[in-house]
């Protein structure tokens, strides 16, 4: 029974399974499904070439633009919303969405794996990867254009990875033991390049090595100081330098394929937008000179610098006073109010490039209407008595407040020397004296302003939000429209940037950004809803057949991991508790199996789940897939630990150099009654699967009384439900809460 | 003989010599000049007008338990002081307000933190020199100095927080010999000092939960003890039970006896407790309200949920939904929360000659808005906040309605009576609890916690909830005034409010209000700061208005006090790793008990610190710098460690670099105290940032980064 040969044909059993549930009416619905709302549309850019901007690394998306173009889409197909029309628009999604049933049925013989090489009984094996096998969770996330197959199939792939390389902990150094170390940093890498989620898969596989390194570290077991070191220089370089390179590689690929300027720019510094070909700052932007009418907006809310003849009251409503200068706001629409001449403060010669403003050159500004200059002083602001007022200065007042009207122009990522340009030249405007920059705030001034904006000087010499750039060239010192020089400039060049910083930048701005999807969406779920199962995600529903797709996983699933992970802790607990009353309930090697495998499970599981409870971001029951997975690791420990006092042992591959053993070489046999009630389970998991089927799949269409039979939980919030109460007589008008996740723009 | 007794005695008095000097210091830097500043600083405005409603004896609400602001009151009445002053915020004292001596009195217990912190690194067994440098440390602190000069709760925080951290101390010295006087002393005694540091602000769980810790690890420890016996095992827990669980649970609640029994008189605070609390009080006259209700009364409302409100309706109309009149729930008496109780349309009109009709369960009335006439209203339009429930809203006049108007009486219960069968069929005001079904529709009305944006006056919202729960507190209702000329009034012996449902009601009062101090997002709170400045003194806080010819008060730690304390707890870990490393490697570092006292210290300051600092990174409320100042207490703990661990005790260094380090350090944080202590202490410099501008905005302040010079422009 425990032959290699027979595991084999189980696992092959087990793929075929999964293959056959994972692909079973995979051209349905022939319509946009939820987030395949963002990666269809991923894919279609990888294969169009156009440069987009999404909170995830690239490695799943770039595998589903290669699976795309092979299956010849050709991304002329936007997937603009829930419910659009493959069929219609002729996309080839049957063969996109094939990719990643194909990597959600390969997880199954995985998890079939991972247990197998962790010494548990085929039988034990297989429960496992059945709970994962028969669940309608994965299966409906899978079989979608989603991220998470290729994400929990890498994560399963690290783990088993992970394993098989300490099983060589006799062989230290040999090929294989470097084989294996390395694959698991690729998948650890391949994993994080799906999602960040792969942090979690490194923080799993990290607190093993740190318990490995710590335990060789212990004088006995012999290593010298040199030995210790040579191991832990492996694992560093084959779990966080070699991933590394990995990762990386994914963004070098993201960035050779994305060449052209697409919907992603404008989240894009200046500087790296130029590295696209057709971007529009690449072809607008000028070398600004000296006497050129400018205007200029603040790159957060979009106004313009504006002046108007109006004063700042005398006193404000708090009983602060102004200095009664001219008024200078923020104003949203194009006036020309909004002009501004740049007047330089040293002396020029004629012509030339010498006439042109740069990086760190002391500039006035003079308002072109009012012919008066920028200025600011010690005097708080109308809003904000932290922050200087703004206002403008006539030079023909009798007191000189020249010094207060000199801005330093502080090009943000410049060198010395480099011009100021339009559009793509981001800038603060530093005042000399005072050392604040222009500022402004989404907060209107009241009625005696008209309602603009605040524009103020903000103390913080390194303000982010103090950005601005200018719009538009209105006219050199002539007055003139300087088309001429528009036109003379030549055809420009995709100017190419260092990749690092490329890759820093679009990182640094994934988080940012990941961090910052807070918005509220209707099947958004707290994490300590989701081992319960509490409620699902409607991704897709069809008015006319009734039919739906309502993400949900397989009560019988993940009810039993989640009993499993509580039956684990009592064990751990009691038995700790046990032995420091000097007990030893659990035998020494059944113990160590139950720490150190079982309990490498546990914290698979505690690593992809807690961290959820820390962030504050919008969070989905989906997320607890990879966690879930790590679960049914821990359920076949513990059905194994209930069924059997015996382990298979040793586990590792002996050799020569390895200790004594500890323990003889022991086999399990968990016994025909433990076997059957597995197959019992199997069935039941089976038939709780084909009964929430419908939902799964969507199809087919259900009544709703057999709706409401589906509903489990009184909490999941099922489509087309019958109404049960009498006396609510309101005719629940079917309204689509349909909403995709992480809506950017 | 006798030279050698009065040595003995010397020994003995000798060591009390420094604590001694160092307190008599430390009156001096807490009570110098305490009174130049006349005026209303900071929460002054809040803690001292607390103070005086104790000496009015006027209920109050505040989200502070009441032990701190009693002892303000207390420190009000032994200065004469009559309680009749409101202190507003920034005003200058009338000479008939005895400041001086309130603010003297609370120094004290900023005073006694000197004392006690060197009595604590004695019993932290800490060498002569770090004993003397965590003293000095505390005794120099300009925030710790700056906060006690105030009629303020920090002082009594930080002393109790310090008599806990000491009297765990002293008990843990006692652990030798269980059950012996002493050990039962220290151990009540570290329970006692619980219940006051919880009394006077829920800050002080965090050193509870440090206690908790400490003897959860020490009970473990017994656990595996496999000589002790069971029953002395069980013992040990009890008498853990008995002390540091009772004991504070009866000094927390007796604070709350005191504050009711004190505050008897009706005041600013009724609404936010119940009903029959409210009964109680002097100046209410729910007591002598007419007993049952009757069609033709006209009554107010009241959600019996915690925090809940009277129900309310104005004119003012929903911007959103079906545009009609708006119902709220109001936290303050006002005509507007009076409704009549009418029959349904189709029944004859109320007529006040007719027999009185009581109602029951069951009754379906009509409830019209007192002051608009109107009738409170449900329809099948989502309610503006709680989407998932139906609105509720005044519809109609006197002769227009239709049956979304009518509401069927099902009572829960009665809290005198019980059982809603001793009622025999009639509701009582004030202790009878319904619940108001709608009748078409079935749903439920209810108040809980969503609040309506501006247009609603950020009043609560009324909805009806589509599911029956009838454990749900929110939907049930209790009639609080109510007037019928035709009825005879109650007996105020009829209501006595128990004290354990007062007690839990207030302190979820205080919970879901201590809740709702969220930082506004459209606000710039230039006070508060974020606890990711505090380790690193990034920020300061304005104490008080910035008027040139003011005397100004700037909360801001010592320096390097504060620097160093964070930098230890950091190294702290960095230590640990590489003992532990060595250890593994079975290198022999320490001898015998050595390594089990550094890691004691290590865990007090460490973990005291830990529990301090990382709930305020979780908690969605508005934190200031001032929450960060019990905390600071085990960062100088930690601080002193490291100075002894690495240098006073240790074995490689000659005494006299110990002394000069000792020297050194002694005299720089003397030097910088001084630098910098016209901050908090205002003495002869009245005007700080007047006459003395250049040398306070030169390169120390510059140095730490203080936005001192932002704030001081803004009003010119």
């Amino acid at each position: 029974m425990e032959t290699l040969r027979f595991s084999w044909i189980i696992a092959g059993a087990l793929f075929v399974m999964a293959l056959a549930l994972r692909f079973y009416k995979i051209n349905h619905p022939d319509q946009v499904v939820f987030d395949e709302v963002h990666f269809g549309k991923f894919a279609a850019y990888y294969i169009l070439r156009e440069y987009y901007f999404d909170v995830h690394p690239p490695f799943a998306k770039l595998l589903f633009g290669l699976v795309g173009w092979f299956v010849g889409f050709d991304g002329k197909f936007d997937f603009a919303n829930i419910g659009d029309s493959y069929s219609i628009h002729q996309v080839p999604f049957v063969g996109m969405r094939a990719f990643p049933a194909f990597l959600g049925s390969a997880t199954v013989p995985i998890v079939f794996w991972i247990m197998k090489e962790s010494g548990y009984p085929t039988a034990i094996a297989a429960f496992s990867a059945a709970l994962v096998l028969f669940d309608n969770a994965h299966v409906a996330q899978t079989r979608l254009i989603l991220l998470d197959a290729a994400l929990v199939f890498f994560m399963a792939l690290s783990l088993l990875a992970y394993i098989k390389f300490r099983k060589l902990r006799y062989h230290e150094f040999s090929p294989a033991w470097w084989g294996w170390l390395f694959a698991t940093g690729t998948f650890l890498a391949c994993t994080l390049g799906c999602k960040m989620v792969g942090l979690f898969t490194f923080l799993t596989v990290g607190i093993a090595v740190l318990v490995d390194l710590w335990q060789l570290l212990d004088v006995r077991k012999g290593l010298s100081i040199e030995q210790f070191y040579r191991h832990f220089a492996a694992r560093a370089l084959g779990l966080i330098v070699w991933p590394a390179i990995v990762y990386l590689s994914f963004f070098w690929a993201h960035f050779k394929v994305l060449k052209f300027s697409g919907t992603g720019d404008s989240f894009m510094s200046p500087a790296f937008q130029e590295t696209l070909a057709g971007n529009e700052l690449l072809l607008n932007s000028q070398e600004i000179r000296y006497y050129d009418t400018i205007t200029l907006k603040h790159k957060d809310t979009k106004v313009f610098l504006h002046s108007h003849e109006e004063l700042y009251p005398l006193r404000y409503e708090d009983g602060r006073i102004s200095s009664q200068g001219q008024q200078v706001t923020g104003y949203p629409h194009n006036d020309t109010n909004n002009f501004w001449q740049i007047i330089p403060t040293k002396a020029l010669p004629a012509t030339g490039r010498g006439r042109i403003v740069r990086h760190k050159d002391t500039i006035q500004l003079l308002h072109a209407k009012t012919q008066s200059y920028l200025l600011t002083h010690d005097v708080a602001s109308p809003l904000m008595p932290t922050n200087q007022e703004f206002t403008t200065w006539y030079p023909d007042e009798e007191n000189s407040r020249y010094a207060d009207t000199l801005f330093t122009v502080d090009v943000l990522e410049a060198n010395e020397g480099d011009p100021w340009k339009s559009k793509s030249g981001h800038f603060r405007l530093v005042h000399v004296p005072t050392k604040v920059c222009l500022w402004t705030h989404a907060k209107a001034l009241p009625d005696w302003a008209y309602k603009q904006q605040e524009i103020n000087g903000n103390k913080n010499p390194a303000e982010r939000t103090a950005t601005w750039f200018v719009e538009d060239i209105i006219g050199d010192e002539t007055g003139e429209d300087l088309r001429g020089r528009t036109v003379k400039v030549e055809e420009k060049k995709v100017k190419s940037r260092n990749f690092f910083k490329k890759f820093w930048e679009l990182q640094s701005l994934m988080l940012a950004h990941n961090a910052g999807l807070t918005a509220s969406h209707p099947y958004a779920t707290g994490p300590i809803n989701w081992p319960f199962l509490i409620s699902g995600i409607s991704f897709w529903t069809e008015n006319d057949k009734k039919q739906q797709v309502y993400f949900i996983g397989n009560v019988a699933s993940w009810w039993a991991c989640s009993l499993s992970l509580a039956v684990i802790l009592g064990v751990m607990t009691t038995d700790a508790i046990a032995r420091r009353r000097a007990i030893n309930p659990i035998p020494d090697d059944i113990r160590n199996r139950l720490l150190n495998n079982a309990g490498f499970f546990v914290i698979a599981w505690a690593c992809h789940y807690f961290p959820f409870f820390l962030m504050s971001r919008q969070l989905f029951i989906h997320h607890y897939l990879p966690a879930h997975i790590a679960s049914a690791l821990v359920a076949g420990s513990v059905m194994n630990f209930i069924v059997t006092e015996a382990i298979d042992f040793p586990v590792s591959h002996a050799s020569a150099t390895a200790p004594a053993r500890r323990y003889p070489r022991t086999h399990t046999d968990i016994g025909s009654k433990a076997i059957a009630f597995l197959l019992g389970y199997a069935g039941l998991l089976f038939g709780l699967f084909l009964y929430i089927a419908p939902l799964t799949y969507g199809t087919p269409g259900l009544e709703g009384h057999a709706v409401n039979r589906r509903r489990l939980l009184n909490t999941w919030t099922l489509h087309f439900q019958a109404k049960e109460h009498e006396s609510i007589v309101a005719e629940d008008a079917h309204v689509s809460d349909l909403r995709p996740l992480a809506i950017l723009t | 003989m006798s030279s050698h007794l009065s040595g003995e005695l010397y020994e003995e008095y000798s060591e009390l010599i420094p604590p001694l000097i160092y307190t008599i210091l430390s009156c001096y830097t807490r009570f110098y000049h305490i009174g130049k500043a006349n005026s209303v600083v900071w929460d002054e405005a809040h803690f001292g007008k607390f103070g005086s409603y104790y000496l009015k004896r006027s209920f109050y609400f505040d989200v502070h338990p009441p032990l701190g602001k009693i002892l303000v009151g207390l420190a009000g009445w032994l200065s004469g002081y009559d309680g009749n002053y409101d202190f507003p915020s920034g005003s200058a004292y009338p000479p008939e307000v005895p400041y001086i001596p309130m603010r003297v009195m609370l120094a004290m217990f900023g005073a006694a933190m000197v004392p006690l912190a060197w009595f604590t690194s004695v019993e932290l067994h800490l060498s002569k020199k770090a004993c003397h440098l965590v003293t000095l440390m505390t005794l120099c602190d300009l925030a710790w100095i700056c906060i006690s000069r105030f009629i303020l709760l920090d002082s009594m925080l930080l002393f109790f927080t310090f008599t806990t951290v000491f009297c765990m101390t002293k008990w843990n010295n006692q652990q030798w010999r269980p059950f012996s006087f002493d050990w039962w002393l220290w151990l009540g005694m570290t329970g006692w000092s619980i219940g006051c540091v919880v009394s006077v602000k829920w800050v002080g769980f965090f050193v509870t939960a440090l206690v908790g810790a400490y003897t959860i690890e020490d009970l473990w420890e017994k656990f595996g003890d496999l000589k002790m016996p069971i029953r002395v095992y069980i013992k040990h827990w009890i008498a853990r039970g008995l002390c540091l669980i009772v004991l504070p649970a009866i000094v927390y609640m007796a604070s709350f006896k005191a504050h009711f029994m004190i505050l008897n008189h009706s005041g600013s605070g009724d609404s936010q407790m119940s009903s029959l609390f409210q009964a109680n009080l002097v100046g209410n006259d729910f007591a002598t309200n007419p007993l049952e209700i009757a069609i033709g009364s006209k009554v107010t409302f009241k959600n019996v949920g915690y925090g809940g409100g009277l129900l309310h309706s104005h004119v003012q109309t929903y911007p959103v939904g079906s545009l009609q009149q708006q119902v709220t729930c109001y936290h303050y008496k006002d005509d507007n929360n009076n409704f009549n109780l009418v029959r349904p349309w189709g029944h004859p009109e109320y007529n006040p000659n007719e027999d009185l009709e009581f109602l029951k369960d069951g009754s379906v009335i009509r409830f019209q808005h007192a002051s608009t006439m109107r009738n409170l209203h449900a329809h099948m339009v989502a309610a503006p906040v709680t989407k998932e429930n139906w609105e509720i809203s005044g519809y109609g006049n006197a002769t227009t309605g239709d049956h979304n108007d009518l509401w069927q009486l099902e009572v829960v219960d009665d809290i005198i009576l019980g059982n809603k069968k001793n009622l025999k069929d009639r509701i009582r005001s004030l202790t009878t609890r319904i619940r108001f079904r709608h009748l078409t529709m079935g749903c439920y009305m209810r108040a809980a916690n969503a609040v309506l944006p501006p247009w609603g006056f950020k009043q609560v919202e009324v909805s009806c909830d589509k599911e029956n729960n009838p454990k749900d507190q929110h939907t049930w209702w209790n009639v609080e005034s109510h007037w019928n000329d035709r009825l005879p009034s109650g007996n105020q012996k009829l209501y006595k409010s128990p004290f354990l449902s007062d007690f839990w009601h207030l302190n979820v009062a205080m919970m879901t209000s201590n809740n709702a101090l969220v930082p506004d997002p459209d606000k710039e709170d230039i006070l508060a700061s974020t606890p990711s400045e505090w380790p690193w003194l990034h920020t300061g806080l304005r104490m008080c208005g910035w008027g040139d010819d003011q005397i100004k008060f700037y909360l801001l730690g010592h320096p390097l006090i504060w620097w160093g304390g964070t930098l230890s707890l950091i190294l702290s870990l960095f230590i640990l790793a590489v003992y532990m490393l060595r250890m593994q490697r079975h290198y022999v570092d320490w001898k015998a008990g050595e390594w089990d006292h550094f890691l004691y210290v290590g865990k007090v300051a460490f973990f005291g610190w830990f529990f301090h600092y990382v709930p305020f990174l979780i908690m969605g409320r508005v934190t200031y710098l001032h929450h960060y100042l019990p905390t600071l207490y085990f960062a100088v703990i930690m601080l002193g460690h490291f100075f002894d661990h690495f240098v006073f005790s240790a074995r490689r260094l000659s005494e006299n670099v110990k002394t000069g380090v000792f020297i050194f350090t002694y005299a720089v944080i003397v030097g910088v105290w001084w630098w910098f202590k016209d901050i908090a202490i205002v003495s002869a410099f009245l005007n700080l940032f007047g006459t003395r501008r250049n040398s306070a905005s030169g390169l120390p302040v510059q140095l730490i980064r203080i936005k001192i010079h932002e704030s001081s422009i803004g009003y010119h």
